[in-house]
């Protein structure tokens, strides 16, 4: 049995898989803020699955990005070299609300009371320029224990390229101050920046405690239902899983622990079905999230920052992250009228509560009441009909709008459905054209509560090749970690200029890296067969500051590989930024990963025997699409659509937790493993 | 032909995002750190008139320049002599480059089926222009000539087709051709996008729904800006000040503004300003009148995006010739420092009528540096940075601490760690300067000290620190802050040997130490009504010493448990005042 959990802010999904028999299925209950674990245990116990020696459960878990923005971590000092215990609060000094003359700055995790300096210092070769000074590491847990910090933090200068002072620092604590968890900058991330590392690690040890107990209480009552430790895993920001023991140690490594198991799934749907270029786009209540998956590989950056938009300059957290843009566009999102005139949707959302004027408690007009307005939604088969929804309130909640621009219900609607899709429009693209990507070499891969009904007008408007819809697109989050592989991540910034010289520096230094991250897995309890690494570089012209990621050819580094590497630069620079120079190049970040293959189940085939296109028809209904004139759109049930067999739109194929459109002219189909295609005219 | 107002929106946002992937596009493809770091640059899309469609800046000072490059360039070609791949260069600072010779104007005409459909343009700080500096400005030229190459409105791109003798001219008068081209090249990348973006909404749409679009959208601007106009109370509202120097002589330098509301216009009046200077520290028409829009902006409707019905009820009168309207040839290679100037004058006249939005003064110069040299090999070096320092006090909040001038926005310091790899120096402290100034009801921010060490064997260090004489100013009782200053300690003294705002290539050697220290802001209230717990709180963090809290606050506090020991006099009479006064 695999199983996989992934908490949301209204319920938690369950996905399990019977390996043998390859059947899947899923939970939903709602989720238990006060005690996440209790949902988790009670969505194993309602799946009715025996739970008894489970092979593998990854968890996906909001509790670190939730303990991160609601201010709920522990109380946390930081140790700093003499001479710069404010960088922490410094920051990158930045203004991005460049018009605010009253702008406040992120406000730092570890107030400048408990930043102290002790002396050490190292250059920039990670020589060491001033001894670490024990006294004073002695004095600041003395200090520290008395201020009542319940975790500490460590960033020296440089400790990426040698981390001896932030070791030994380290030890010293250990003696000092046994009971308090510690996080070493460089155990976070291995790549430059002091600011960036600093914060990190902060992050790291303001939630660690948190982490601890909860992950420490959910292993227990796993345990009692049967399922061993080493089974247990934790979803990371990286896409990858890792044992609940390297969870507890690098929290801050599971800040994106949800959203990126959809990605994760996207990229596995792309393998299944031969499409290696996928646009993922989760469609949730409050905001849409894409990302882009480029040779069945998810982006990964680490240039990440929490509670960072245009207003604010936020918190960078330096650690790989699948690279996820979020917009406010989700059901949920309101409709109204700006300063200008001028009609918008989000990002203000209603949310789960009120919710959008249908569900009976708001009176907001949300892009769901336009969907329900426009007959896109099926009123009466809301959850499976389980919730329904009120088209009355629906339109009047629409009718100050329609009343301002002189327009009918049904127009407004259909301008609301439009806002919406340019918003999402906007954001694919800030993933794909505006990073040099083609969206007609791609297929967009819609999910989440909403995706479906938006994909096919995006596909069209985007260009991309398909719109393919998953199974149980409301809860393909859970079933991406599902198919998630364990990872580790190494980067480290080592500049070095790439030309003959160099062969044996990179092959040493990937080859030094590669055998750390093989030996963590290990540590895991993977097996050497089940192992595999990629190994990219980082690179830039000389000069430059922005680097691009490029992999790096297969076998040990000699020279005929070193000019592969830069052709390989080369084409990926001019990709992104449209030229090639005749400069030097430099590598600026070695990355390693390693993946612990989890032998991944066969999807069951779906039997479709005696299914036909009639039997799948639930009768007709008027739906409007481009013109503010309805079409009469069949309507079918997914799961009773035959595989292979095409139908054209206009149609509205319906199932309990999504509803898809199919617009005029467009072909739509089931394949073999339930996934639905949706192609423009020919 | 009629247009739905959702289409018509739904292309005003594709014009905002393609100026936004111009911008993107261009600092992604930017060798220079002033534009990829300090984000020294702005994109923007105009009509065929010259007004503004969308710009995307990353810092204030760029707000609607643009417009008056297409203007030069349009007056000088004239629609028709312009081709479908042209591409216009300007950097004259007293027409349309606007601003100092570093900043380029690049201005490409887009056409659809032959006909002129708008602008796509954008400006940027290059790092190399040449002159007598390297970076190309000092604080010690006497006129333009010095400060670099001059593009007078030039056709660098022909259909499509570089123009190489331009391209050979450029590249022979800078000290760093390779980054100067690639300035060139990235700026020409984003025009290209941006050209792709609108030919392609055109073909989407149709040119007449481009049009239609473009209109409202500049109407909506206006009626944003009208009606925050109207919220305004009307009247006139005065301020003077000085600059420093300019870098001549000791001479104050002096500044005034006369701001007018009435129902239909905003006026800032400038008349009665210093003439130029002979020194670098005079500003140019476009970014006065950008100075204007951009506070005009602040205190009405900062979030919603640029176009130019947003500025149309701003209007700015100078007469030509004064530290703000340099003619020819005065030298402008610092002009921000008038631009700042400006700025500041606004912001204090504003005060009386938008305090709610306005913070108390700010260490206000973008302080830049130019640290420069060689390493032990010989290969040189140049470090080019602005300083973040202390903000004034914002209404109920203590000022910031460590954040960059009003003149930069997403632009970001220089991290210790990829200095020190980059260049031969050590950064021996970077700290909050606790300064005792700034005292308030709601304290001034700090400002940043950051030492560094030379390691090589020699360089030179350039500064422009506006604001070294005359602090930062407080409001509403509030003391003024602290100074910007850099000095130089030498390599076996403590002591500074100079100690200055402007330092024009002063030399270094190794082991010299340059210490830069930016202002404290002003603070805000009368310091004797800041509650005893905030005081104590500032203690605890060592944001204030024990000895200002007697002399600004009026208490004496234990320095280790921080607890009360006595209200001094002054504090205890002042309570009792506003006792009698409630």
């Amino acid at each position: 049995m695999r199983i996989a959990t992934d908490i949301g802010g209204t319920f938690t999904d369950l996905v399990w898989q019977d390996e043998q028999s390859g059947a899947v299925g899923n939970t939903k209950v709602p989720t238990t803020p006060h005690d996440f674990g209790a949902a988790v245990v009670s969505a194993i116990r309602q799946s009715g699955q025996e739970a008894q020696g489970t092979g593998f459960l990854v968890h996906g878990t909001t509790l670190v990005i939730n303990a991160l923005t609601e201010r709920k971590g522990v109380r946390t000092g930081l140790i700093t070299t003499r001479g710069f215990r404010d960088v922490l609060e410094i920051g990158r000094a930045n203004r991005p609300d460049i018009y605010n003359m009253t702008y406040v700055k992120p406000t730092p995790f570890v107030p400048r009371r408990l930043r102290l300096e002790v002396t050490e210092r190292l250059n920039f070769r990670g020589e060491i320029l001033q001894p670490l000074l024990r006294e004073d590491v002695a004095r600041a847990a003395e200090t520290l224990l008395a201020e009542s910090v319940e975790a500490i933090a460590v960033c020296f200068l440089h400790s990426y390229i040698n981390p001896q002072h932030e070791l030994e620092c380290g030890r010293i604590l250990e003696e000092h101050a046994p009971d308090l968890p510690v996080t070493l900058s460089h155990q976070v991330t291995r790549e430059w920046r002091e600011f960036e590392r600093s914060n990190s690690a902060v992050l790291n040890s303001y939630v660690m405690p948190i982490v601890a107990r909860y992950l420490n209480s959910l292993e227990l009552d796993l345990n009692d239902m049967g399922i061993p430790s080493s089974s247990l895993h934790v979803m990371q920001s990286n896409g990858g899983s890792a044992s609940f023991a390297a969870g507890r140690q690098l929290p801050v490594n599971l800040v994106e622990s949800g959203p990126v198991a959809g990605v994760i799934g996207a990229a596995r749907i792309g393998e299944m079905i031969g499409e290696p270029n996928v646009i993922s786009l989760d469609v949730g209540g409050t905001t849409a999230k894409c990302s882009l998956v480029l040779d069945g590989a998810p982006r990964i950056t680490s240039d990440y920052k929490i509670e960072h938009d245009r207003r604010s300059a936020g918190y960078p957290i330096l650690v790989p992250t699948v690279d996820i843009v979020e917009i406010g566009a989700g059901g949920g999102s309101i409709a109204h009228v700006d300063e200008s005139g001028a009609l918008r949707v989000g990002p203000q959302s209603a949310g789960a509560d009120p919710g959008p004027a249908c569900q009976g408690v708001g009176d907001q007009p949300t892009l769901t009441d336009a969907n329900l307005v426009a007959g896109r939604i099926n009123p009466d088969y809301f959850l499976g009909g389980r919730i329904p929804l009120s088209v009355a309130r629906a339109r009047q909640a629409l009718q100050p709008i329609a009343a301002h621009f002189g327009l009918d219900i049904a127009e407004t609607a259909l301008g609301i459905i439009r806002i919406a899709d340019a918003n999402m429009i906007n954001a694919l693209k800030l993933v794909s054209v505006r990073r040099g990507h083609d969206p007609r070499d791609f297929v967009l891969l819609p999910f989440g509560g909403g995706g479906a009904l938006h994909g096919a007008a995006l596909m069209r408007e985007l260009q991309t090749r398909k719109v393919i819809i998953p199974e149980q697109p409301g809860v393909f989050s859970a079933w991406g970690m599902l198919m998630s592989d364990l990872r580790r991540d190494d980067i480290r910034t080592r500049i070095t200029r790439v030309g003959e010289t160099a062969t044996a520096e990179l092959d040493e230094t990937f080859a030094d890296m590669s055998v750390g991250v093989h030996e963590e897995l290990r540590a895991e309890g993977v097996a050497a067969a089940d192992m595999r690494s990629e190994r990219h570089a980082d690179m830039r012209y000389l000069g430059q500051e922005h680097t691009v990621k490029v992999p790096l050819p297969e076998g040990s580094i000699d020279a005929t590989a070193v000019d592969e590497l830069l052709e390989r630069f080369h084409q990926v620079h001019e990709q992104a930024y449209t030229f090639r120079l005749d400069t030097p190049v430099e590598l600026v970040n070695y990355h390693v990963t390693a993946f612990g293959l989890v032998p991944a189940p066969a999807i069951g085939r779906v039997c479709s025997d005696g299914l036909t296109l009639a039997g799948a028809g639930k009768g007709q209904r008027d739906v409007y699409f481009d013109d503010p004139e309805p079409l009469q759109a069949d309507i079918l049930e997914r799961d009773l659509l035959p595989v292979d067999e095409t139908l054209t739109g206009p149609a509205v194929i319906e199932e309990p937790t999504a509803t898809i459109l199919v617009f005029p002219g467009q072909r739509a189909w089931r394949d073999r493993f339930g996934f639905i295609h949706i192609q423009g005219e020919e | 032909m009629a247009h739905d107002p959702f289409t018509l929106t739904i292309i005003q946002e594709q014009l905002q995002a393609a100026a936004d992937e111009s911008f993107v596009r261009l600092g992604r493809a930017s060798k220079s750190p002033i534009i990829y770091e300090v984000l020294d640059y702005a994109c923007a899309l105009l009509t065929p008139q010259a007004e503004l469609i969308a710009e995307a800046q990353g810092v204030p000072g760029f707000t609607g320049v643009l417009p008056v490059a297409v203007e030069s360039i349009l007056e000088k070609f004239g629609a028709d002599g312009m081709h479908e791949g042209d591409i216009f260069a300007t950097n004259d600072p007293y027409s349309g480059g606007g601003t100092h010779l570093s900043d380029v104007c690049l201005v490409g005409p887009v056409i659809v089926d032959g006909e002129l459909v708008a602008f796509a343009a954008n400006k940027g700080h290059w790092t190399e222009m040449g002159g007598m500096a390297p970076g190309s400005w000092t604080t010690d030229a006497t006129e333009i000539y010095q400060e670099g190459l001059q593009l007078p409105a030039v056709r660098v791109y022909d259909a499509g087709e570089p123009v190489q003798d331009i391209i050979d001219l450029l590249a022979a008068n800078v000290r760093l051709p390779d980054m100067t081209l690639s300035d060139l090249y990235a700026g020409v990348a984003a025009i290209r996008v941006a050209e792709a973006r609108i030919c392609a909404l055109c073909e989407r749409h149709g040119v007449d729904a481009l049009r239609a679009s473009i209109d409202t959208l500049l109407q909506q601007g206006e009626l944003v800006a009208r009606s925050a106009l109207a919220a305004l109370p009307k009247g006139s509202w005065e301020a003077q000040d000085f600059m420093d120097d300019d870098g001549f002589s000791d001479e104050k330098i002096p500044v005034r503004v006369r701001i007018t509301v009435t129902d239909e216009e905003f006026i800032a009046d400038f008349t009665g300003s210093s003439p130029q200077r002979p020194g670098p520290v005079n500003g140019t028409w476009a970014r006065l009148q950008s100075s204007a829009r951009v506070m005009f902006k602040s205190i009405t409707a900062p979030e919603y995006p640029n176009n130019g019905g947003c500025f149309r009820p701003v209007k700015v009168i100078c007469p030509p010739g004064t530290i703000f309207t340099a003619q020819r040839p005065a030298p402008v290679s610092t002009y921000w420092e008038a631009g700042a100037t400006a700025i500041d004058l606004l912001w204090q006249a504003l005060w009386p009528i938008a305090s709610e939005r306005l913070s108390a003064g700010h260490f206000l110069s973008i302080c830049g540096t130019n640290l420069s040299g060689t390493f032990d090999d010989g290969e040189l070096f140049v470090l080019t940075e602005p300083q973040a320092g202390g903000w004034g006090a914002a209404p109920a909040r203590d000022g910031q601490n460590g954040l960059v001038a009003q003149g930069n926005g997403e632009t970001r310091n220089i991290p210790v760690e990829v200095c020190e790899s980059r260049y031969p120096l050590l950064v021996e402290q970077y700290a909050l300067d606790i300064t005792a100034h700034g005292a308030g009801r709601w304290r001034g921010g700090r400002g940043m000290v950051r030492d560094y060490r030379l390691t090589g064997p020699a360089g030179h260090i350039t500064t422009t620190y506006g604001r070294h004489r005359i602090p930062p100013w407080g409001a509403d009782g509030g003391n003024p802050g602290s100074p910007n200053s850099a000095a130089v300690i030498r390599a076996d003294s403590t002591k500074p040997e100079v100690k200055r705002g402007k330092l024009a290539r002063y030399p270094l050697c190794r082991g010299d130490l340059v210490r830069i220290i930016t202002g404290s802001g002003g603070g805000r209230g009368n310091p004797l009504e800041r509650p005893l717990e905030a005081l104590q709180e500032d203690l605890r963090s060592g944001l204030v010493t024990p000895q200002q809290a007697i002399e600004d606050y009026g208490l004496r506090l234990d320095p280790d448990t921080f607890e009360l020991l006595e209200i001094m006099p002054e504090r205890r009479e002042f309570a009792k005042y506003l006792n009698l006064e409630s």
